[in-house]
C-alpha cells in the first residue's frame, strides 16, 4: 500500500480549497464580462470599447510605470533576499534563526497602513531623516523621499521582501555542501564555486520566488496609494480613480484584464527563461 | 631502501568544541601507495580525509606534501582530486562537462578539453555517455563518471569518502576491483575511508585502523591481518575470536590445553586476551582419553566453500570456520577437540 494520498483522496481533501477558489473564478469572470459590457456603469450588451477607451497615452503610461516599479522592485528584493536566505541558512542557533525569520516575515504580520505611516514618520518631509538632517544643518529644504517614485520603490522592495526570502531558503537548503566542496577540490575559486555551482542550481528557486514578487508588485494597491501620494499613477491606482470619481466600471474592469494580463505574460517569460537557461544540458 | 613519502600527515589534531575527533594523528603516504583508513563511524577517519583535502583545518600539526607545508593552502589551490560520498556530480551539467569542470577551470578547452574526456570515458569503460545528464545515468555509471571527474585533473593526491557505501554488494564488488586497476594505472596516490574491512582489505596497501581519533595501527592489510597490534583491531578486522584466558604464568598462557608462549611486555600474573581467527582453529576427533580442548559443537552452516561452526567449550562459544572437505561427518552436538596453532594466537593485556 502506498503511503502517499491517491489522486482521489487527494481530490477530496482539496475540496473545501477548490471551492473557496470558486468565487474567485466567479469575480474573474464577472470582471472580464463587464469589461466588455456596452455601457459603463452595468453589464449590457457586448462591446471592445471600453478597451478601446483605454489606449490612451496616459493608460500607456500607467501600464509601463507599473511594469517598470514592478521590474526594479523585484530586483532589489532579489538582490537583497539572495544573501538573508544565505544567512538565514548558515545560522547555526535556533533561536537566531527564529529571531531573524521573525524579523523578516514581519512585513507580512504588520499591517501595511501601520508600516506605511511607519516609512512617513522616519523618511517624510517632516519625518525623522529630514528634521535630523536640516537640525545639522546640512540641507535646508527637506528631500523628498516618499510621495514620488522612490517612496513607492522603498515600500514594496520592504513589503516584498519575505515572499523572495522563503522560496530561496529551501533552494539553498537543496544545494547539498558536497556539491559546492566538489567543486573546490576541482579547483573553483568561491567566486567561481558561486557562479557556476550555486547559481545554477538555485536558478529554478530565484525565477520562482522573482515571479512571485513581480506579480505582488505589480498588482500593488496600496503602497502606491499610500507612499506615491497619487502622483505615482500604477494601474492599482488607475483602476481606482475609474471606479472611484469617474464610475466608469467597465473601464476599470478593463484595465483589471489588462493588468491580470500582463502579469501573467511577464510571468510565463519568467519559467519561460528559467526553463531555456536550466535545459541546456539537461534537454 | 629509501621510501618515497609523498605526504606526511604530521601530529594533527583536531577539536570540535569539547570532542577531539583526532589525537597526534602521524602517518607517511608513500607516493602511489593506496591507503584506507578504516574504523568504526565516529572515529575520525572522514575528518582526517577532509583536512587532506583542504575542508577542514587542523587545530595542531601540519600536512608536508612532497617536503611542501600546505595546511594553509585553500582546497581549490591544492587541486585533489575527491570522490564524495554522494558522490556529487552536478546535476545541471551533463558528463562530459562534469569530468570537463576541473579541466576548464585549468584552461583546457575545446579540443584539448574534449579528447581528455573522451579519453577518461575509454578509461572508465563508459565512450558513449558524453551528452547524457547526470539524471539519466544508473548507481555504477554515477561512480565511474565521479572517479574520471577527480582522475580528470591528474591530482597529486586521490581521495575517496566511502564513494563506494551507496552501492549493491555486487557491484561493491567489480567497483572495488576496477579502482584498484584504475588507481594503479594512473599511479596516483590515494586515500579512501571506509568503514568496510573487506573493501579496506581489497584495496589497501597500506591499512590505517582508526579509533576514538587515533591511530590503533598502520601496517600493510596481511600483517593487520594476522597480527592485530590489540583487541580493538582484532575484533574490528572481523571474523576473530576474542577469549579470556586468565593470567600469564611461566611466560605462557593456557588457550584449552594449547600452551601459547607470550613475549615482553606481557608478564606473569597479568589478565590475558587471546584472539584467533575463525579459520585459525582446528577440529579433531576426540578419543576417550582426551580432556582438555574438547567441546559440542552448537552451531553449523555450509557455506559451500567453507563450514562455518560455533563450538561452546568451557561455556565460551568459539567461531570456527573450515574447508568443507575437512569436516565430513560432523554434526550439530559433536564432540570435537580444538587445536590451536600457537603462532596464529595474537594475546593482548585484558582491558
Amino acid at each position: 500500500m502506498s503511503l502517499q494520498l491517491t489522486k482521489s483522496k487527494a481530490l477530496a481533501f482539496s475540496l473545501p480549497a477548490l471551492i473557496a477558489i470558486l468565487p474567485f473564478l466567479g469575480a474573474c469572470f464577472y470582471i472580464f464580462r463587464f469589461s466588455i459590457s456596452g455601457e459603463q456603469s452595468r453589464i449590457e450588451g457586448f462591446s471592445i470599447q471600453p478597451y478601446v477607451d483605454l489606449m490612451t497615452p496616459y493608460f500607456g503610461r500607467s501600464v509601463w510605470l507599473t511594469l517598470r516599479l514592478a521590474f526594479i522592485a523585484t530586483i532589489l528584493a532579489m538582490m537583497m533576499a539572495v544573501p538573508l536566505a544565505f544567512l538565514l541558512t548558515s545560522l547555526r542557533s535556533p533561536f537566531a534563526r527564529r529571531s531573524l525569520t521573525i524579523v523578516i516575515l514581519l512585513p507580512l504580520i504588520l499591517n501595511l497602513l501601520v508600516q506605511a505611516y511607519g516609512w512617513i514618520l522616519l523618511l517624510g518631509p517632516s519625518g525623522v531623516l529630514n528634521s535630523t538632517l536640516r537640525s545639522l544643518g546640512i540641507i535646508e529644504r527637506p528631500i523628498f523621499l516618499l510621495f514620488n517614485e522612490t517612496g513607492v520603490l522603498l515600500g514594496l522592495v520592504q513589503t516584498s521582501l519575505p515572499l523572495a526570502v522563503f522560496p530561496i531558503v529551501s533552494s539553498v537548503r537543496g544545494i547539498s555542501r558536497e556539491h559546492l566542496e566538489a567543486a573546490s577540490s576541482l579547483g573553483a575559486s568561491h567566486w567561481r564555486i558561486f557562479f557556476d555551482v550555486t547559481v545554477p542550481l538555485l536558478r529554478p528557486g530565484l525565477f520562482g520566488a522573482a515571479s512571485i514578487v513581480f506579480a505582488f508588485n505589480a498588482s500593488a494597491f496600496a503602497i502606491p496609494l499610500l507612499l506615491g501620494g497619487r502622483r505615482v499613477q500604477m494601474m492599482g491606482i488607475a483602476i481606482r480613480d475609474m471606479i472611484s470619481p469617474l464610475f466608469n466600471w467597465s473601464g476599470a474592469a478593463a484595465a483589471g484584464m489588462i493588468l491580470i494580463f500582463v502579469t501573467m505574460i511577464t510571468m510565463l517569460f519568467a519559467a519561460w527563461l528559467a526553463r531555456i537557461t536550466s535545459e541546456k544540458v539537461e534537454r | 631502501m629509501t621510501s618515497d613519502i609523498h605526504l606526511h600527515i604530521n601530529k594533527v589534531s583536531k577539536r570540535f568544541g569539547t570532542v577531539d575527533a583526532l589525537r597526534d594523528v602521524d602517518l607517511k603516504i608513500e607516493r602511489g601507495s593506496f591507503v584506507c583508513l578504516l574504523g568504526p563511524s565516529g572515529c575520525g577517519k572522514t575528518t582526517l580525509l577532509r583536512i587532506i583535502a583542504g575542508f577542514e583545518a587542523a587545530t595542531k600539526g601540519s600536512l608536508i606534501l612532497d617536503g611542501q607545508d600546505i595546511s594553509n593552502q585553500p582546497p581549490h589551490k591544492r587541486g585533489f582530486g575527491m570522490v564524495f560520498q554522494s558522490l556529487a556530480l552536478f546535476p545541471h551539467m551533463s558528463v562530459a562537462r562534469n569530468i570537463g569542470y576541473g579541466l576548464k577551470l585549468r584552461g583546457v578547452k575545446g579540443a584539448a578539453q574534449r579528447d581528455r574526456v573522451e579519453e577518461l570515458l575509454n578509461v572508465i569503460q563508459l565512450p558513449h555517455i558524453a551528452d547524457r545528464p547526470v539524471s539519466a545515468l544508473s548507481g555504477g555509471q554515477r561512480q565511474r563518471v565521479a572517479i574520471a571527474r577527480a582522475l580528470a585533473i591528474q591530482p597529486p593526491l586521490f581521495l575517496l569518502d566511502e564513494p563506494l557505501s551507496a552501492l549493491d554488494a555486487q557491484l561493491r564488488d567489480n567497483m572495488q576491483i576496477e579502482l584498484r586497476q584504475l588507481q594503479q594505472k594512473f599511479g596516483v596516490t590515494t586515500v579512501l575511508v571506509t568503514h568496510d574491512q573487506h573493501e579496506a582489505m581489497m584495496l589497501a596497501d597500506e591499512l590505517v585502523v582508526l579509533k576514538d581519533g587515533a591511530i590503533r595501527q598502520s601496517a600493510p592489510p596481511s600483517q593487520i591481518y594476522n597480527n592485530p597490534a590489540d583487541s580493538f583491531v582484532a575484533d574490528f578486522l572481523g571474523a576473530a575470536n576474542l577469549i579470556e584466558v586468565g593470567a600469564m604464568k611461566g611466560g605462557a598462557i593456557d588457550l584449552f590445553g594449547t600452551p601459547v608462549k607470550s613475549s615482553p611486555p606481557h608478564r606473569d600474573g597479568e589478565q590475558m586476551l587471546a584472539a584467533v581467527r575463525a579459520e585459525h582453529i582446528g577440529l579433531s576427533t576426540v578419543g576417550k582419553d582426551d580432556k582438555a580442548g574438547v567441546g559440542a559443537i552448537s552451531f553449523m552452516r555450509d557455506l559451500g566453500a567453507a563450514t562455518e561452526f560455533v563450538v561452546t567449550i568451557d561455556g565460551k562459544d568459539l567461531r570456527v570456520r573450515r574447508t568443507s572437505a575437512q569436516v565430513q561427518g560432523l554434526n550439530v552436538g559433536s564432540k570435537v577437540g580444538l587445536t590451536f596453532d600457537p603462532s596464529m594466537v595474537s594475546l593482548f593485556k585484558a582491558p
